[in-house]
């Protein structure tokens, strides 16, 4: 091979890796300069037009700063009083998320299997998930007072029909075909459920899943409004209730966070699950 | 007809002769009464020792709803498979083939008469009973591997990981995908997902293996190499093999009989012996006169039974 032509190859090599690099450098523009943008404009509103309600973002940005770091030493200067606000609601998020899609799961695959079941069942569904959730926060309040446990409860009923509905409408779809397979290998039923309804269910399940958790993280924030002590529900109407304007909106960005957080984890662990639903679809 | 036509087992029944059959069948029902003298009977003839056949369908007839809108897909059919033999079935489209197979494979109940596999009455699916189904792609899961495909059909026999692991290895070689277990079902070509079902099949080691149009949705090429993987697998296990096709081409190829239906409501046209030498050849079988021969008495069959039983 000649000089030339090693050259050739070289310029070609690095030709190619400049190019990779300014796409992915046009995605991070693409992916982040709108959202800079809105910042700098909100900023700039905000300063020129001195609003009491509508604080600037990086006067926001610095009261988040300051409480989360306000701490000792001792906890590498970070607020632990804020860090557990934040806690107590995710607790409460994922413990309600996880019951309600657990319980909307195992009904959306009865729903699913059985058509008879469906139509008596269906009826039931589409009217109890016609009230708006919220409207049912007192009635949980009654049964279950003030406590965590209502809070969960309550999360847990709101996020569960977004699962229920979408498994129902997944296990309706599989392939009868594959359930024919299972039987002729005498599959009995309940590993047929497992091994051939759940996993054939899960695309859809996920796209319920996706919902619910938004719902979870909503819901959670309307139960903290109610006889709650802590949260960032709370901390959100506490700082309205005391005109602590700049708090309040510290609580909706930290809220805004653990929102985008859990989103991120769950599309993370449907990318892993669904890994062949996907691949298999690219064909 | 040809003198050559005359001799072969054509079941050419007329339709009171046939209504007799079938009157004769429910009244020996009725005699034989319960579900458990019939088991009795399987039980005594068992005890005789008497060779018997693999499967054996007796007097079925399948009648889907009931009422006026009830629609009859099995008229009668009355036919046994013996041990390592090679049958296929033809018969013209909506023939009633698949109801055939359903009711074969114990997952349809006849409405009439009874299916009985290695001496015992089928009330649902039997062990020692696969099916390979023409459409691979619903019928291997999308999320498991090559592999774990070739498990499922493992899950209920109880056997130890080394086993299964050694099974599936086996029946990976027998269909040639060795090195491919690693792989997922839509990674594969059409003909080597087929390949993967027969290797499904194969692992769960039945005593009789149920075809149903296997090849239908692969192109020429592969469906020959196919055809040819089947005549060995069943030369090699002495598998008893039933193959539902609609290519006549095929079925004298493939088998050591033909059963030809007619239009539905099915009834058995004919029972027909291919008297090829057993060792077949893409090219060299079908170049031979008795192959064409049989080939042009299927379609015949095929087409006058249709006009035969209406």
């Amino acid at each position: 091979m000649t000089d030339t032509q090693t050259q050739a190859i070289r310029n070609a090599a690095t030709e190619a890796e400049r190019r990779a690099l300014s796409s992915r450098l046009r995605g991070v523009v693409i992916g982040w300069g709108p959202v800079i943008g809105l910042i700098l404009l909100w900023q700039l509103l905000a300063v020129s037009a001195g609003a009491v309600f509508f604080p600037p973002p990086f006067q926001i940005a610095e009261t988040l700063v300051d409480s989360l770091f306000s701490g000792d030493a001792g906890t590498a200067f970070l607020n632990m009083d804020m860090l557990s606000e934040v806690g107590a609601s995710l607790a409460r998020i994922l413990l309600g998320f996880a019951l309600g899609s657990i319980g909307g799961c195992i009904l959306g695959v009865l729903i699913g299997l059985s058509r008879q079941t469906g139509d008596y069942v269906n009826p039931i569904i589409d009217f109890l998930r016609s009230i708006p959730s919220t409207a049912t926060i007192p009635l949980f309040i009654i049964l279950l007072g003030g406590s965590d446990w209502m809070r969960v409860a309550f999360i847990a009923w709101s996020c569960s029909w977004f699962v229920v509905i979408n498994t129902a409408a997944g296990v309706r779809s599989i392939e009868p075909g594959m359930l024919e397979m299972a039987r002729l290998f005498r599959v009995p039923r309940p590993r047929q459920i497992v091994r051939i309804v759940l996993p054939a269910a899960m695309p859809q399940i996920f796209a319920g899943l996706r919902v619910a958790l938004t719902a979870a993280v909503l819901f959670s924030v309307v139960s903290e409004f109610y006889l709650a002590v802590n949260g960032i529900g709370f901390q959100i109407v506490q700082s309205q209730r005391r005109f602590h304007i700049e708090e309040m909106w510290m609580w909706m960005v930290v809220l805004a966070v653990v929102a985008w957080g859990l989103n991120a984890i769950l599309h993370e662990i449907e990318g892993h699950v669904l890994r062949w639903h996907k691949e298999s679809k690219q064909r | 007809m040809s003198p050559h036509e005359a001799n072969e087992r054509v079941l050419r029944v007329d339709r009171t002769r046939k209504e007799g059959t079938v009157e004769v069948i429910s009244s020996n029902i009725a005699t034989i009464g319960t579900e458990k003298d019939m088991a009795l009977a399987d039980a005594a003839r068992l005890a005789h020792g008497d060779h018997q056949p693999v499967l054996a369908v007796e007097g079925v007839q399948h009648r889907y709803g009931s009422g006026a809108r009830s629609h009859l897909a099995v008229e009668h059919l009355d036919f046994t498979i013996n041990e390592s033999e090679f049958v296929s079935v033809v018969g013209p489209s909506g023939a009633g083939k698949s109801t055939l197979l359903r009711i074969l494979s114990g997952l349809l109940v006849p409405s009439t008469g009874r299916v009985v596999f290695e001496g015992k009455t089928i009330h649902s699916v039997p062990a020692g009973l696969a099916m390979v189904f023409q459409d691979y792609s619903r019928s291997l899961l999308p999320w498991l591997t090559v592999q774990k495909n070739i498990g499922f059909s493992l899950l209920n026999l109880k056997l130890s990981k080394a086993e299964q692991a050694e099974r599936i290895r086996d029946s990976l070689a027998s269909v040639g995908l060795d090195g491919h277990g690693d792989r997922y079902p839509w990674q594969l070509s059409g003909g080597m997902q087929q390949r993967v079902a027969i290797a499904r099949a194969l692992a769960y080691r039945p005593h009789i293996l149920l075809m149903d149009e296997p090849f239908a949705s692969v192109d020429a090429q592969t469906r020959a190499e196919l055809e040819d993987l089947t005549l060995r697998i069943s030369r090699e296990y002495k598998m008893t093999i039933l193959f539902v096709t609609h290519d006549i081409d095929e079925s004298v190829y493939v088998s050591d009989r033909i059963l030809v239906l007619s239009k539905a409501p099915a009834t058995l046209v004919a029972d027909i012996d291919v008297p090829l030498p057993r060792d077949r050849d893409q090219v060299g079988t079908r170049e031979l006169p008795e192959f064409v021969q049989l080939r042009g008495r299927v379609a015949r069959l095929i087409r006058d039974g249709a006009d035969l039983a209406h």
